[in-house]
């Protein structure tokens, strides 16, 4: 699984944060930080698949 | 999962509730039929926080903003546009879906759709006083055709009056003031969004309002405004007996829940659409979720409801959860997300997670090189809520800690 940002979309707003902390992480100058490895954690890529659905300007997208 | 395919479920709402309602549907592989009634907009669903932002600042278009369309998940879907569902039987699981009022066509009495879920995402509409209803070059900013009407007259440069200055009204002055338009921002409290954030915060929203040049009269309310006609100015009138003049008024007066269509059906209507702590209502097939759904949140031991982007897409999910634990025999999980919501005014972020409502006390820090205030708020010695201006990071390690000391107190503090 991987994940991957548009960055021409993407403004920070930490909903993807919110919801997988062990994935995204959006610094202070609010630029995203996706994790290099996605752990192999049922629960996690879930919170990834809900991320990417909720992502209110739709930046992310999912490469299995 | 005992459903089978002769299963109906009516999805009612066409914004990000009914559309994630719909999307995990597919998702678990639901075989049964969807009814999708999506109101009266008739443009599908869309990314609503972009409309007092992004939208409105001529950023990004309609086709921007689109959602991705269930359509192709693979449902044995039906999505009815320019409909609404206008009554749910007290007796019967049916909703009777008619035309939307002002849709084009032949009117008719409507469909009675029976149904073996249904799901309440009807949301909210803008709250606009009935005296203001109507008038030429005043809008609400509520539905994407707002935000549109709004843009069109952004290249006339028109002086604008901002009512209203919680999240929303907030945010279209700072839109409105970073296109270049000459902005005053009415306030009703004593500083903009401090039902929301408090003192400090507030101030500092204030004074960025006044660095970027946008006028405010604080403590004051709008008690008329009249208009001289599509091209002329319109007069407000306020309660200190004021007067001032607009070529364009956009009202920020709060949001009310759309759930009316449900009386008479026996569910409790008192504020919003009242629900158990899995999102069922008192009717074990009608679940809610969205602006629309009031429930008592495990965290904070208290009823409420959350007009947030965050909370309409985790509590459809939910929805779907407790109907679908329903059918298998299990017990529904309480929705115990914290809620969060951020807001983009002259280039800056503002988050909040919890729910600061009825805090007793907060604690100000200054965060970052520009020290902004970063505010911890506290009820009965517990973090409720914290909020903070470019400081993701401190704000997302609060959502945990609110979350923790919430459940781990369960009940201590219910109210």
């Amino acid at each position: 699984m991987k994940v991957t940002v548009d960055r021409t979309l993407c403004d920070g707003n930490g909903v993807c944060m919110g919801i997988a902390p062990d994935v995204f992480d959006v610094d202070d100058d609010l630029t995203l930080h996706i994790a290099d490895e996605i752990p192999d954690d049922p629960a996690i890529q879930a919170q990834v698949r809900q991320s990417i659905t909720s992502c209110p300007v739709l930046a992310l997208s999912l490469e299995e | 999962m005992v459903a089978t395919t002769s299963q109906t479920v009516v999805v009612a709402g066409g914004s990000l509730a009914g559309h994630t309602v719909v999307a995990e549907l597919a998702r678990r592989g639901f075989a049964g039929d969807v009814v999708w009634v999506r109101g009266p907009e008739g443009t599908g669903p869309y990314s609503r926080p972009a409309l007092s932002k992004e939208l409105i600042q001529g950023k990004v278009t309609r086709d921007d903003i689109r959602l991705p369309a269930p359509e192709a998940y693979g449902l044995r879907l039906r999505v009815v546009d320019h409909a609404v569902c206008a009554r749910l039987d007290p007796d019967d699981d049916r909703v009777l879906v008619t035309s939307a009022p002002g849709a084009r066509g032949e009117p008719s009495d409507g469909d009675w759709i029976p149904f073996d879920a249904l799901f309440v995402c009807t949301g909210t509409r803008a709250r606009l006083p009935e005296a203001f209803a109507g008038l030429p070059n005043v809008h609400c900013l509520r539905t994407l055709a707002d935000a549109e009407r709004i843009r069109e007259r952004l290249p006339g440069r028109p002086r604008t009056v901002v009512v209203g200055a919680g999240l929303v009204g907030s945010e279209i002055a700072a839109s409105l003031r970073s296109c270049g338009l000459p902005v005053e921002l009415v306030v009703q409290g004593r500083l903009p969004m401090d039902t929301v954030f408090g003192d400090d915060l507030g101030q500092f929203c204030l004074d960025r309002h006044h660095a970027h040049g946008v006028t405010t009269r604080l403590l004051t309310t709008v008690t008329g405004l009249s208009a001289a006609g599509p091209d002329g100015p319109v007069v407000l009138t306020f309660d200190d007996g004021g007067q001032t003049s607009a070529d364009l008024v956009v009202l920020g007066l709060g949001a009310v829940t759309a759930c009316e269509w449900l009386r008479g059906s026996g569910l409790d209507l008192s504020d919003g659409l009242g629900c158990d702590e899995a999102l069922r209502t008192a009717r074990p097939n009608v679940f809610a979720a969205g602006d629309v759904a009031n429930w008592r949140h495990p965290v904070f031991g208290r009823r409420m409801r959350v007009e947030h982007w965050s909370n309409a897409s985790a509590q459809a999910r939910h929805a779907v959860e407790s109907w679908w634990a329903g059918q298998e025999g299990r017990e529904p999980p309480a929705f115990a997300e914290v809620p969060y919501f951020w807001s983009d005014q002259y280039g800056l972020k503002y988050q909040m997670v919890g729910h600061a409502r009825g805090h007793d006390e907060v604690s100000v820090e200054r965060t970052g090189a520009d020290g902004h205030p970063f505010v911890t708020y506290f009820r009965e010695g517990r973090v409720v809520a914290a909020a903070g201006v470019n400081a993701p990071r401190a704000v997302m390690r609060m959502k945990a800690r609110i979350q923790s000391e919430g459940t781990t107190t369960q009940g201590a503090y219910a109210g």
